[in-house]
């Protein structure tokens, strides 16, 4: 189907559950790409039930959060000659058949990011009142910092070209790879495209945007989007040509 | 010497004391050490030699001794505990990468001796 070598990360933190179901889907929608998960020192079995469904696990020593993960997850996708890593969630709410879709534009080489959006078109999804808000909010603060329209900071369905892997290798704003990411690949010259896809609810597990984080996160989230939109060009990490 | 000269003599040396000590122990670099070092000189000399906290007062255009004394004082711990969170924001962020690397090499290492069930790419 591709000549692409892809390679989908999933990032799980105790997701035991939910996880042997979303990799069989993979599996059988998209048999053309290879799967990783990245369990993110889990307290339940999440490593042994991916080894079981026999991808490759990446167990960290200590918690790193989602961007810990992905960071982890790309070193992989570097060292063993990917050329797209997707990020795809463990929790069953991301839909396999959209996999084509979102590497597509990384395929015509159109884009170097490539996020699968809930919002691009009307969208089933429904998300509560409060985190639409700040989901709206923070479309708003990225499309600004990045002079173009973006709909879904947050979606953790999207594709990564090998210049951006090897560019998160040094840089990568905090724990959540979000609008602050966006902003910093943006200003460091990568196209980023937004591709409609439908969003499921959860199998299981908890949503990492907790009550708990839920002053946290825009606050940290508005204070590295500004840290990201305010840094100098030539403080970023150049980004080397393949060798 | 007055009763507060004292005081601060011995606090001077009383810190630099446990300073040495830490380094001889190997629980403190020399690299922070210094620092500390240099904070207790300036305590000495300023708490033994009042002529010149009383002058330094006199030309910030402070109303007392004490308030200058704080103002340093304060802003002397601000300084280290700024420079301690850049220091552990580093460390932070060499330990992730560690903490990366091992997952990554031992991901390689199992697969290379055939421990877990893997599919290849």
């Amino acid at each position: 189907m591709s000549a692409l070598r892809v390679l989908a990360i999933v990032p799980a933190y105790n997701e035991e559950e939910a996880l042997p179901i979303t990799l069989a889907e993979i599996r059988r929608v998209a048999p053309w790409v290879d799967v990783l998960v990245v369990n993110d020192h889990s307290s339940d079995r999440t490593a042994e039930v991916a080894a079981a469904c026999g991808v490759p696990v990446v167990t960290l020593p200590f918690n790193l959060g989602v961007g810990g993960a992905l960071q982890a997850g790309f070193g992989y996708a570097l060292a063993h000659g990917y050329d797209v890593a997707l990020q795809f969630d463990a929790d069953g709410q991301h839909d396999p058949a959209f996999l084509d879709a979102v590497v597509e534009p990384a395929r015509r080489q159109a884009a170097d990011v490539v996020i699968g959006s809930r919002y691009v078109a009307a969208s089933a999804y429904k998300a509560p009142p409060l985190r639409r808000a700040g989901m709206i909010l923070f479309a708003a603060i990225a499309s600004r910092a990045m002079g173009r329209r973006i709909t879904d900071t947050t979606s953790g369905l999207r594709a990564y070209t090998r210049p951006v892997m090897r560019f998160c290798q040094e840089e990568l704003p905090h724990d959540f790879p979000d609008a602050p990411l966006l902003i910093l690949l943006h200003r460091a010259g990568f196209r980023i495209v937004e591709v409609p896809v439908e969003m499921r609810e959860r199998i299981a597990g908890e949503s990492f945007y907790t009550a708990t984080r839920a002053l946290y996160y825009p606050f940290k989230v508005g204070l590295a989007s500004l840290v990201v939109a305010l840094r100098s060009r030539r403080s970023l990490p150049r980004v080397r040509e393949d060798a | 010497m007055t009763q507060s000269q004292i005081i601060a003599l011995a606090v001077a040396l009383g810190v630099c004391i446990a300073v040495f000590e830490l380094v001889r122990r190997r629980r403190l670099s020399e690299e922070y050490s210094m620092l500390w070092l240099v904070a207790v000189v300036l305590i000495g000399v300023v708490g033994v030699w009042t002529g010149l906290l009383h002058f330094i007062t006199r030309l910030m255009g402070a109303m007392y001794d004490t308030s200058v004394v704080f103002f340093f004082g304060i802003m002397f711990a601000f300084a280290v505990l700024i420079a301690l969170c850049v220091r552990i924001t580093l460390l932070t962020r060499q330990a992730r990468r560690l903490a990366q690397e091992v997952a990554l090499l031992r991901t390689e290492l199992d697969a290379l001796r055939g421990t877990p069930e893997r599919r290849d790419p």
